[in-house]
């Protein structure tokens, strides 16, 4: 493959000169790549786009073309107050998990970096509710959640304190939803935290060691710093996902929970799609969140970029 | 002053407080796994106790056989295990082969295919899944593993999961390598993916708890009990067994223990390939 | 300069994509299915012959059906072990059975494989009757005609709990559930409540409750309530009929809800005293099953299944017939059998599985083992149905209600009511609209959905 006169020769393409036998090989790797993107979400996507402008509908078998009548059902029709409220939750939960997800971690993974003992049971036990499939631990949850005979009340009232509704509780159903969710993905991003704290060369917490440092500064001078690309890359996946959560609230709270409380953007298109076969207006829905996602990430990578360090 | 691992001997208050505090933690993260393990042996009676029993009155092991007449579990098992498989296979190939080229390699369209790839991750699956279904349905591939597997390769997470450590494996292992007459297809197995063990045991774990958990796609396009996967076959329990506590205890436990296990023993494995791996040049 | 280079190139591959992807997105296999609805008479089969006479037994092939079946449990082995048996005595047929998941799983799953024209010969599951007779597929109304299936044996408000609100029967009961008011004895024994003699309207209902929250608590526990039901919608119907009011009405083809009447107010207006007067937890009624048999809560309407399904628990449970306003009724609920195949041969095979499983004897056992109701009359004087209810008092309950069971029409938009009657009452309970503007608002969303679906 690789004979030395290929290595040589050059193109130019875009105004930028690239080496021939490279372009081959990278394309020929990102084959089997764009193959799958292709089948799995831009024909996809595109075919959302398109039922978007339908009313197509799987129960009745409806598929006409009705303009933008489901963004404008969405966005300023009679029932866009649940689309709203959707929304809103998905912020709260978005904004919450995402906080405490990553300064606990952070934390928490700091903390295992240092010297103590049973340092790999511990890391494992904080890393066990990740493994697990999220059906399983929703089925433990609902239980402690139990407004009559679940543990969490039952602690409450033997501790002579006003028990909790819960997943039941118009107030309390999206806080009972991001304990499980917080619980649930911590430990995930303590272990690519740790992994970050431990890839941290030696050097240079010695150099720093030497130059008199503190534990406290070494962390935020020398440590935070590093880390930095994993926080960035942390941030934005957990907001993805924190955008994208659906299962635990589905086997949860079915139907989106009292009044609705629990209804998450996705959960939402659910319902639209599969509760009442209407894919048009779930197809919109669908959209306006993937925009919104988009829009963010955006913003994220902005900024992020921003802010990368130099160390020397 | 270096890492080893130190005895008890050397730690100081601060570090038995940090340790207090973890320890503190941790049982909160494993109360929910203690509480199934001994709710999967309680009987109706113990489940509806007030005060609550915390540890069942009598060992009832019936909760189990009730799982396994009411679904084929380790049909459902092997599903999982068989798809987990595959999917984490196909998915770590393709993203180590995007990971080498988008990092080692210069050619056009990059930044054309690095945004098409990451979009993707912002797709909610819920968005691409009617035209998913009627995509696989149109071939034929319902009910099938192949059907399970291909829709849900996606490969973007993992990908700029590997970049960003490929990233970090200096240009001159490659350039001398290339000196030395190395093709493409070699720098990638003897300098690149043994540089990047670690991050590739990392990507393949994340990959398979992915899969392992993967839910609302296999439950739409399996109809057959044969082709049904663990957490579907779980869901289907609970629809049944509305309120019977202690029977979707016994399925939630013999569907995690398993999986705790290979993960304590893939964790250690895991932890050392990190600390091992030479990321530091 | 370069951004806008990518940016054209993104846009000419999308447009190129879009173009190919136009092609990849299959049509809905409807069609012809919209055009039948217009003339869905009972008089043309899908296939064109008279399906009320059985095919000549030297004209029928060997076939595989394809079974989907939306119960699982109890229910659903014992529906496999009947199928396994019909499979094992019949020649011609042999089936393939496939568990489909839940009410919502299945219709899920059903409407998409009619999409991609996968779905099943025959289905047990939720309103089959409304994707049946959205697609015109009223075969099943000549096949009820033949000679020894005995359809007016089966009691009359379950036909229309198949039936498709252009008029056709496009189902077959099997697995039917009514609502059932059980309560739990030592509490109300506690409260001094004479059961011998049990309330038989909602405002004698009303008293009862009123004494039992004030003197039945006897476990002491926190949120004690008097009242409460696991399916607020389907309660709600059961109420609105007892108050003469239809729920929906069908005049010339056409749907027209009525459920925020005069009568439907004075229903809503009830269920807020039940709430306000504190003998009914607002919003709470996903974990009523579990308060009730914890002991926390004195009477639950639900599923008459459970009858059977409560043998272990720890209190003692009663059942009595379902209070009414004006007319004694109770909603259906349950599985029906939908035949979906238009295949000659294979309709005659879903006929054999179907009478078969309809079969008294049939019914009744797995009536009996399950918890759902038999659905012809005549299963009544069978021995064994004497026997469980000397067994157990509650079955007799159930029982007595069938003949007063009552369903209306299926049409496509059932679940949408659904979701919106459920959300009024939730907002009802919660005070935060009046009964009058929260049924009005559950009715406009309603009809302007059905609106927007023929648009």
């Amino acid at each position: 493959m690789s004979d030395h006169k290929k290595r040589q020769r050059k193109v130019r393409l875009f105004g930028d000169v690239y080496n021939l036998s490279e372009m081959g090989v990278g394309t020929l790797l990102l084959i089997p790549s764009i193959v799958f993107l292709v089948f799995t979400f831009v024909i996809p996507v595109i075919q959302v786009i398109q039922l978007s402008f339908t009313n197509y509908n799987t129960v009745t078998g409806a598929m006409n073309s009705v303009g933008f009548s489901n963004y404008v059902y969405l966005l300023t029709g009679s029932s866009s107050a649940n689309f709203y409220q959707a929304l809103g939750h998905t912020a709260v939960y978005a904004v919450v998990r995402l906080s405490f997800d990553l300064t606990l971690a952070l934390l928490i993974a700091v903390m295992l970096d240092s010297k103590i003992p049973m340092k790999k049971f511990l890391r494992a036990s904080y890393f066990a509710p990740v493994v697990v499939p999220i059906v399983a631990s929703s089925l433990i949850w609902i239980w402690f959640y139990d407004v009559n005979i679940g543990p969490f009340n039952q602690i409450l009232s033997a501790l002579g304190l006003p028990t909790s509704k819960w997943l039941l509780g118009e107030n309390t159903s999206l806080m009972s939803i991001l304990i499980f969710s917080i619980w649930k993905g911590l430990g995930y991003n303590i272990i690519l935290f740790l992994a970050g704290l431990q890839n941290i060369s030696d050097t240079y917490i010695d150099a720093g060691k030497i130059d008199g440092a503190s534990n406290w500064q070494l962390f935020w001078r020398i440590k935070f710093p590093l880390l930095r690309p994993i926080v960035s890359f942390v941030l934005l996946m957990d907001f993805i996902e924190a955008f994208k959560a659906f299962t635990e609230v589905d086997v949860m709270t079915p139907n989106g929970g009292p009044m609705r409380s629990t209804m998450l953007l996705v959960n939402y298109i659910y319902e639209l799609a599969f509760t009442n076969g209407r894919m048009g207006r779930a197809a919109a829905c669908a959209l306006i969140l993937f925009v919104i996602i988009f829009v963010f990430t955006i913003i994220q990578r902005k900024i992020g970029a921003n802010k990368t360090v130099d160390y020397d | 002053m270096t890492k080893t691992k130190s005895k008890l001997g050397k730690l100081t208050w601060k570090n038995w407080i940090l340790f207090a505090i973890l320890f503190v933690g941790a049982f909160t993260m494993l109360f929910p796994f203690v509480w199934m393990f001994f709710s999967a042996f309680k009987t109706k009676a113990d489940v509806y106790s007030y005060p609550p029993r915390w540890v069942p009155s009598t060992w009832d092991f019936s909760n189990f056989r009730k799982v396994f007449d009411m679904i084929p579990f380790l049909r459902y098992y092997w599903n999982s295990i068989l798809t987990s498989v595959l999917q984490t296979g196909l998915i770590i190939i393709i993203s180590v082969f995007a990971a080498y080229a988008l990092t080692k390699l210069r050619y056009p369209g990059k930044k054309l295919f690095s945004t098409f790839l990451i979009s993707s991750m912002f797709v909610p699956t819920v968005v691409t899944m009617i035209p998913l279904y009627l995509i696989v349905s149109s071939v034929g591939l319902n009910d099938t593993y192949a059907g399970i597997v291909l829709p849900q390769i996606s490969t973007a997470f993992t990908t700029m999961l590997l970049c960003g450590f490929f990233e970090s494996i200096p240009r001159d292992l490659i350039d001398a390598a290339r000196l030395d007459g190395c093709g493409h297809m070699r720098i990638l197995f003897r300098v690149v993916v043994p540089n990047a063990g670690g991050a590739i045991a990392t990507a393949t774990l994340f990959t398979f708890l992915g899969a392992w958990k993967s839910y609302t796609w296999p439950l739409i396009i399996t109809t057959k009990t044969e082709y049904r996967t663990l957490p579907i076959g779980m869901k289907y329990l609970v629809t049944e067994s509305s309120s019977e506590y202690q029977v979707m205890m016994a399925a939630a436990l013999m569907a995690i223990l398993p999986v705790l296990i290979v993960f304590i023993f893939a964790e250690k494995q895991l932890v050392r390939s990190i600390t091992l791996t030479g990321l530091k040049s | 300069m370069k951004k806008f280079k990518n940016l054209l190139t993104l846009l000419l591959a999308f447009v190129l994509l879009s173009v190919f992807s136009f092609g990849c997105l299959p049509k809905p296999a409807v069609p012809n299915g919209s055009q039948a609805r217009e003339d869905g008479e009972e008089g043309t089969s899908s296939t064109g012959t008279d399906l009320t006479v059985a095919m000549p037994l030297d004209e029928r092939e060997n076939v595989t059906l394809d079974v989907w079946y939306a119960v699982s449990g109890t229910s659903g082995e014992k529906f496999v072990e009947q199928a396994e048996a019909f499979d094992k005595q019949s020649d011609l047929v042999s089936l393939n059975l496939s568990y489909s998941g839940g009410a919502n799983d299945t219709a899920t799953k059903v409407a998409a494989a009619l999409l991609t024209d996968t779905q099943p010969d025959v289905a047990l599951m939720y309103a089959g009757a409304s994707y049946t007779g959205s697609l015109g597929n009223f075969d099943t109304g000549q096949l009820i005609q033949r000679e020894g299936f005995n359809a007016d044996d089966i009691y009359p408000g379950i036909w229309d709990y198949c039936r498709y609100y252009t008029g056709g029967i496009c189902a077959v009961p099997y697995g039917i559930s009514t609502p059932v008011l059980y309560y739990n004895k030592a509490i109300v024994e506690a409260a001094g409540v004479d059961m011998t003699n049990p309330p038989k309207t909602w405002d004698e209902l009303y008293e009862v409750l009123k004494i039992c929250k004030e003197k039945g608590n006897v476990n002491g526990m926190e949120g004690f309530t008097a009242f409460d039901t696991s399916d607020v919608g389907w309660l709600f119907k059961s109420m609105l009929m007892q108050n003469d009011c239809p729920v929906v009405e069908v005049n010339d083809g056409v749907i027209t809800p009525v459920f925020n009447n005069a009568e439907a107010v004075e229903v809503a207006e009830y269920w807020k005293k039940l709430v306000d007067e504190g003998l009914m937890a607002a919003n709470e009624h996903s974990s009523s099953e579990n308060k009730f048999l914890a002991g926390n809560l004195a009477f639950l309407v639900m599923s008459s299944n459970r009858i059977s399904r409560w043998t272990e628990v720890d209190i003692e449970i009663g059942a009595i017939e379902m209070p009414y306003f004006k007319t004694q009724s109770v909603a259906l609920g349950g599985t029906v059998l939908t035949i979906f195949t238009q295949d000659e041969q294979k309709i005659e095979a879903a006929w054999d599985l179907v009478s078969y499983l309809l079969e008294p004897q049939q019914n009744l056992d797995f009536a009996l083992s399950t918890g759902y109701l038999p659905v012809r009359a005549s299963e009544l004087e069978d021995e064994k149905a004497v026997e469980a209810i000397e067994e157990n008092e509650m079955y007799s309950i159930a029982f007595n209600q069938m003949p007063y069971a009552w369903a209306y029409v299926h049409f496509e938009q059932m679940g949408t009511m659904d979701l919106q009657l459920a959300d009024a009452l939730s907002r009802i309970e919660k005070g935060t609209k009046d009964p009058q503007t929260a049924l009005n608002d559950a009715l406009n969303t309603l009809v302007e959905d059905m609106e927007y679906d023929n648009q």
